[in-house]
């Protein structure tokens, strides 16, 4: 019994892990849709087929995120900060800060070399702040949001956008658009808006690195470089980085069983 | 929207007219203006002066003029209420509090960074609740609670609203909740200049029974609302113009004038970027 289930229900995508021996062996990632409980168990399904497990083999699941009491068959719920913070640990350990840009909400969290959270700050208030302003913007351009970074690279020339509002924004960029603006220029504009208000985010807690950066956002690596190049600094990106949180979770899951090798147990 | 008020030097209202801006950003005032000129059965020759306001004010190619929206909007609810000492203006783009007094205007406050404190918020919403933007004040008088809306931005507000209706909650209710959110948050804007009596609401929020009632509340005070909220800017800048022209004339200092022709705006892309 050495497999262990992370579920992170978010606002716009459900994401799930299994790993063993701290080694991701399986991940699946669904929109969350109307009913977050059916994506749950849609999740686990798909989890334990790519396994061949049964649900009996999984030893402990524990679930995160905005939708995390919609997941049924879930031991325990953990916070998001904090297994983001122990996902980001195990991939890797030497950093100190990460950056989860995600749909709802972007958050900043200092972590340890544990893994654990020293201090953090959430941007949730605002969509402009988060990954949504993207998801606003790719609507409107048309775009898809993997096609969004590339369009974003080719930008000779951003706009500025004379609002920090994602709905003005929006009417912004059909403005634009009506003027004959390149859509790469509106798209380029739109990252570095949030990179932007990402960086003050990061200023608020102060940088400490190396620095990670997971969530949705993440994937747009246009919107990572202008990231780096306002912090100066060099992000360490996950290979899959929606999937962090999950894996912190399912991390807690086993550690809450198991001795996380090289670490003192500490849930 | 872009409206028309044309009037004579006796202070009679010709013809007051709103059409829409166009999709095609502010080029259609020529055809809102042909439409006003007809109903007041004139030329556009007969107009002695023309005074543009509001966000396009640079974009109408006929007028003599160009005065700020704030200034406008003081002298045109000063017109309709003489008593009034602040005027709030709520529209899809902003919210504008002003102080006045004698109908000069004193001092104002103005949000035009956040959607979510302004009409902008309840057309987004009244999407995600399938209703017309127009029906929201009747709807929300039905209500029998108000469902607090806990998220500030309007894009967060819309998912909640479908959070919200795929719970179950009854349309009425939530409407009610979205007015008094947006209210507050007004309201909140509206104590940072200080409130005086007589209020006045203007702006496409004023339309809304709901709304007004629901500032009503929040402000704590009464409020007065113009038989057409939508039009106190461009009946200000008609009366501004009838007083430019009319000093004009006593002192017998000719006015510049522009060609009296009903052009579409095509220049202002260029000068935009």
């Amino acid at each position: 019994m050495s497999w262990f289930m992370g579920i992170d229900i978010g606002s716009a995508y459900s994401k799930g892990v299994i790993i063993k021996d701290f080694e991701l062996v399986a991940s699946h990632i669904i929109l969350s849709g109307a009913n977050y409980r059916t994506s749950a168990g849609a999740i686990r399904t798909e989890l334990i087929r790519k396994v061949n497990l049964t649900q009996n083999d999984i030893a402990n699941t524990i679930a995160t995120g905005f939708g995390a009491d919609n997941v049924y068959f879930a031991s325990q719920k953990a916070s998001d900060i904090v297994c983001t913070a122990r996902g980001t640990n195990n991939l890797f350990p030497q950093a100190r800060t990460v950056i989860d840009v995600a749909s709802q909400s972007t958050r900043v969290i200092r972590l340890n070399e544990k893994g654990i959270v020293t201090n953090f700050t959430v941007s949730e208030k605002c969509a402009a702040g988060s990954g949504r302003f993207i998801e606003v913007i790719a609507n409107v351009l048309r775009v898809d949001l993997t096609d969004f970074s590339r369009l974003a690279a080719r930008s000779k020339n951003p706009i500025t956008f004379g609002t920090g509002c994602a709905v003005f924004g929006e009417s912004e960029a059909i403005t634009r658009i009506s003027e004959g603006i390149p859509k790469e220029d509106i798209a380029a504009g739109v990252n570095n808006a949030l990179a932007s208000k990402i960086s003050s985010l990061v200023k608020k807690v102060k940088l400490e690195e190396p620095c990670a950066i997971c969530g949705g956002g993440a994937l747009n690596t246009a919107l990572v470089k202008t990231i780096e190049t306002e912090l100066n600094t060099n992000l360490l990106v996950p290979p899959q980085p929606q999937l962090i949180t999950a894996l912190g979770a399912a991390i807690i899951a086993a550690a809450s069983v198991t001795l996380e090798p090289g670490k003192k147990q500490t849930c | 929207m872009t409206k028309v008020v044309l009037m004579d030097k006796s202070d009679n209202l010709l013809s007051s007219i709103k059409g829409p801006t166009g999709p095609e950003h502010r080029q259609l005032a020529n055809e809102v203006m042909r439409q006003a000129l007809e109903q007041a059965s004139l030329q556009i020759d007969d107009i002695s002066y023309i005074v543009a306001t509001g966000y396009g004010r640079l974009n109408v190619p006929f007028a003599d003029r160009q005065i700020t929206e704030l200034s406008c909007h003081a002298r045109g609810v000063f017109s309709i209420f003489p008593s009034v000492r602040t005027a709030i203006d709520v529209g899809g783009q902003d919210a504008k509090c002003m102080k006045i007094e004698d109908g000069r205007l004193i001092s104002f406050v103005m949000n035009d960074k956040c959607a979510a404190g302004t009409g902008r918020f309840l057309e987004v919403t009244a999407t995600a609740l399938g209703i017309k933007l127009e029906d929201m004040g009747n709807i929300s008088l039905k209500a029998t609670r108000k469902i607090q809306i806990s998220n500030l931005c309007t894009i967060f507000a819309q998912q909640e609203v479908i959070v919200l209706l795929s719970r179950g909650e009854r349309p009425e209710n939530i409407v009610a909740g979205l007015h008094d959110a947006l209210a507050s948050r007004i309201a909140a804007l509206a104590r940072r200049l200080g409130i005086e009596p007589d209020l006045v609401l203007t702006g496409g929020v004023a339309k809304n029974t709901g709304m007004v009632r629901a500032m009503k509340e929040s402000l704590g005070c009464e409020i007065l609302v113009p038989q057409e909220p939508l039009i106190t800017g461009a009946l200000g800048a008609a009366i501004l113009a009838k007083e430019i022209y009319m000093k004009a004339v006593a002192t017998g200092e000719v006015l510049p004038t522009k060609a009296r022709r009903l052009d579409k705006a095509t220049f202002f892309t260029e000068e935009y970027r």
